[in-house]
């Protein structure tokens, strides 16, 4: 045995440094031959998606063999602080995908390219400024917004159609108090009107109250922001309670799942409505039993009317690329609108491009898109992306302080207490 | 204690471990029924532990979309060589520290402690810069070494454990027979260390298996991504998962540790010196 160790050893030391052959790290951004190399990070992870990304690198690569792209495979798990890191250690993507809610402590932080002077008319003019806000920090534009995901009640036709209720359309969607009543009307035994997956309660109440006129976060004349409670932030959080507590009219445990996690109660008949991101609709496709028969609606209109907050999927260079006009040629030619559809279709999402929009093929009734389509013009910047502050606000204030509201332990007053209060404390600290 | 209460007991003992074997097995075992299940029954209200329609799909979807084949061995790679170096770096120096009390002694016991408590997050940014100027960004030699230092602490306090469990005694008879002080640590020593040892590669060999945040960071092109990276790909935004597809995958990934503990979990648990000593 003592023999056989020292030749087991070696035989494992030797096979370790055979697979370790070549494991070394890679070169620079511009090849020997001239050849400009760029590197894609996408964080593209749904099948469909990933080949429509892949397809067109593959292709730009074919028409441009002066400027060849790498496609990298992100992971959106951690995205934030691998960039972070790749960004200090000098070695981030030249091309990155990221979602606009994630930009700000990167733009501001000087990591990334203003392209204000090196993005195309077309494309500018191609995405509209709604849109353009969501990437704008300051002065500077540091991403360009191509994909983003409405909100949409994905609705059980069956119960729907027997309840007799009106069927909201884009052009007269349910008002807040009419849509509590529809849900309490959809309640039977065994159902319930709707379940809100509500396990990260805050990004889906600030931004469905934009269409009652909410906007929690307001800044002054010397840029500074402070948190108000007012009538119409109210509105959206007040009807999900009242339909908790008061009229049981929304599944209690809904509360803290996920979207996906609503899925199943959603197939089997217990919620006759959840509202869920618009891609969830594939998850629904794949996962329906045989003959379940769906269908996309508008959420609540309020006095903004069907206006909600988005963050969408964006595409920044790195301000260390020594690439950056080149990138920006890349990512032009991603965004043309007929690649921006293929993008969009691949994520089940919506495009941010005009053009785009207009494609026949998102406005098909299948699989609720032309509903989800009718929406884009509404879609407005997520209310508190770029409010310095904004995570910490979230997590250690306004994320409890709305569990707590929706299950009913605490009243609107305690609430608002709470946002406003002790928002205003955590904002004060990052804006002395 | 009488014979029925003696029963009574032993039998509530079982229970309890059956409990603790139930909690610790529920994730894994829904893992498996997962992996199996066709997307339809995995939206079912009414889920079974044995899939109803039972597929294969998952793995070949997982496989399709993934270099799961080139992460394993990546990660293989990098958790064997992580464990080989830990293990023979804390060895000696494990030794040290349990035989010689000193200043230094307690300063490396301190040590471990201390650099324990800082998150990745803390040091991967300095981290990047030290591997960024040895030019091992990119590379499985750079996550390797970041493995062995990670790993490096808790292998040396784990192995002085059993160090100082080896009773000094035997290592004193071998010197009254004549050994010098390296035959006693390769003849007497580390055969009693063996199930330490073992246990000590485990540990580093499924740290290193298991680590994600490093191995996204350090290593960028697809070719040289481990299996924790590469799993996330089953993953979207805000917790969206493929999950049969993830499933499958996970399951497979959990496989050689399972292994690893089935083959060599009777050496960690062996008697260590049972009757080497007669006191």
């Amino acid at each position: 045995m003592r023999r056989r160790l020292p030749s087991l050893a070696a035989a494992v030391t030797t096979a370790l440094a055979l697979l370790l052959t070549g494991c070394s790290g890679d070169g620079g951004r511009t090849g020997t031959d001239g050849v400009i190399r760029l590197s894609f990070q996408s964080l593209a992870w749904q099948k469909e998606s990933v080949d429509a990304n892949k397809q067109l690198v593959r292709e730009w690569n074919a028409a441009h063999p002066d400027i060849q792209v790498d496609y990298v495979q992100g992971s959106w798990d951690n995205v934030h602080d691998q960039l972070l890191t790749s960004f200090e250690g000098g070695e981030a993507p030249d091309i990155i995908h990221d979602a606009s809610d994630d930009l700000a402590d990167f733009a501001y932080g000087g990591y990334l390219a203003d392209l204000r002077t090196l993005l195309p008319d077309r494309l500018t003019g191609d995405i509209p400024q709604q849109s353009w806000a969501t990437t704008t920090f300051g002065d500077g534009v540091y991403g360009v917004p191509f994909l983003q995901e409405p909100k949409v009640l994905i609705a059980n036709t069956k119960i729907l159609e027997s309840s007799g209720v009106r069927i909201p359309t884009p052009e007269k969607p349910w008002s807040w108090a009419e849509f509590r009543q529809v849900t309490e009307k959809l309640t039977k035994k065994g159902t319930y009107g709707v379940a809100w997956p509500l396990k990260e309660p805050v990004s889906v109440t600030l931004n469905l109250g934009l269409s009652s006129g909410g906007q929690l976060f307001h800044r002054g004349a010397d840029g500074k922001v402070t948190i108000r409670f007012d009538e119409g932030d109210r509105v959206m959080p007040g009807t999900v309670r009242d339909q908790v507590n008061s009229d049981g009219s929304a599944a209690r445990p809904a509360l803290g799942m996920g979207g996906s996690d609503t899925l199943p109660g959603f197939f089997g008949g217990k919620y006759a409505m959840v509202p869920l991101g618009f891609s969830y609709r594939q998850q629904v496709v794949e996962q329906a039993p045989e003959g379940f028969e769906w269908t996309v609606l508008p959420t609540p209109a309020g006095s903004g009317g069907l206006a909600q907050g988005v963050s969408p999927q964006t595409l920044s260079v790195a301000e260390d690329s020594p690439h950056k006009k080149e990138a920006v040629q890349f990512i032009d030619f991603l965004l043309r609108p007929a690649n921006m559809v293929r993008l969009a279709r691949g994520d089940w999402m919506l495009p941010t491009g005009t053009e785009a929009l207009e494609d026949p093929a998102l406005h098909t009734e299948e699989n609720g898109w032309a509903a989800g389509t009718a929406l884009a013009r509404a879609l407005r910047p997520a209310p508190a992306q770029s409010v310095r502050g904004y995570p910490e606000w979230k997590d250690k204030v306004a994320t409890p302080a709305l569990q707590e509201y929706y299950s009913g332990a605490i009243d609107t007053e305690e609430l608002k207490k709470r946002l406003v209060g002790d928002g205003n404390r955590v904002l004060a600290r990052y804006q002395r | 204690m009488s014979l029925r209460t003696g029963r009574t007991a032993r039998a509530g003992q079982y229970a309890a471990l059956l409990c603790y074997l139930v909690f610790l097995a529920f994730p894994f075992l829904w893992l498996i029924s997962t992996a199996f299940k066709p997307a339809r029954e995995l939206g079912s209200l009414h889920p079974t532990w044995i899939p109803e329609d039972p597929t294969l799909d998952n793995f070949r979807q997982a496989f399709d979309e993934q270099p799961l084949l080139r992460a394993a061995a990546n990660s293989l790679t990098a958790a064997l060589c992580a464990a080989l170096i830990a293990v023979v770096i804390a060895t000696p120096m494990a030794y040290v520290m349990a035989r010689h009390r000193g200043r230094l002694s307690t300063a490396a016991t301190g040590w471990v402690v201390v650099s324990q408590a800082f998150p990745f997050v803390l040091v991967i940014i300095p981290l990047f810069l030290v591997l960024k100027y040895l030019h091992l960004i990119n590379s499985l030699w750079g996550l390797i070494l970041v493995y062995v230092v990670w790993s490096l602490p808790f292998a040396l306090w784990m192995l002085a454990g059993y160090v100082r469990a080896v009773p000094p005694e035997l290592e004193e008879a071998a010197a009254v027979d004549g050994a010098g002080k390296a035959r006693i640590l390769v003849s007497v020593t580390a055969p009693l260390l063996a199930p330490g040892i073992v246990a000590t590669a485990l540990f580093a060999f499924i740290t290193a298996w298991n680590e994600f945040f490093f191995a996204l960071v350090l290593l960028k092109t697809p070719e040289k991504q481990t299996l924790p990276v590469v799993l996330t790909h089953f993953l979207g935004a805000e917790g969206v998962a493929d999950l049969g597809p993830l499933a499958a995958a996970a399951f497979l990934a959990t496989l050689p540790s399972l292994v690893l503990f089935a083959v060599i979990q009777k050496r960690i648990t062996g008697g260590l010196t049972a009757g080497a000593v007669k006191h």
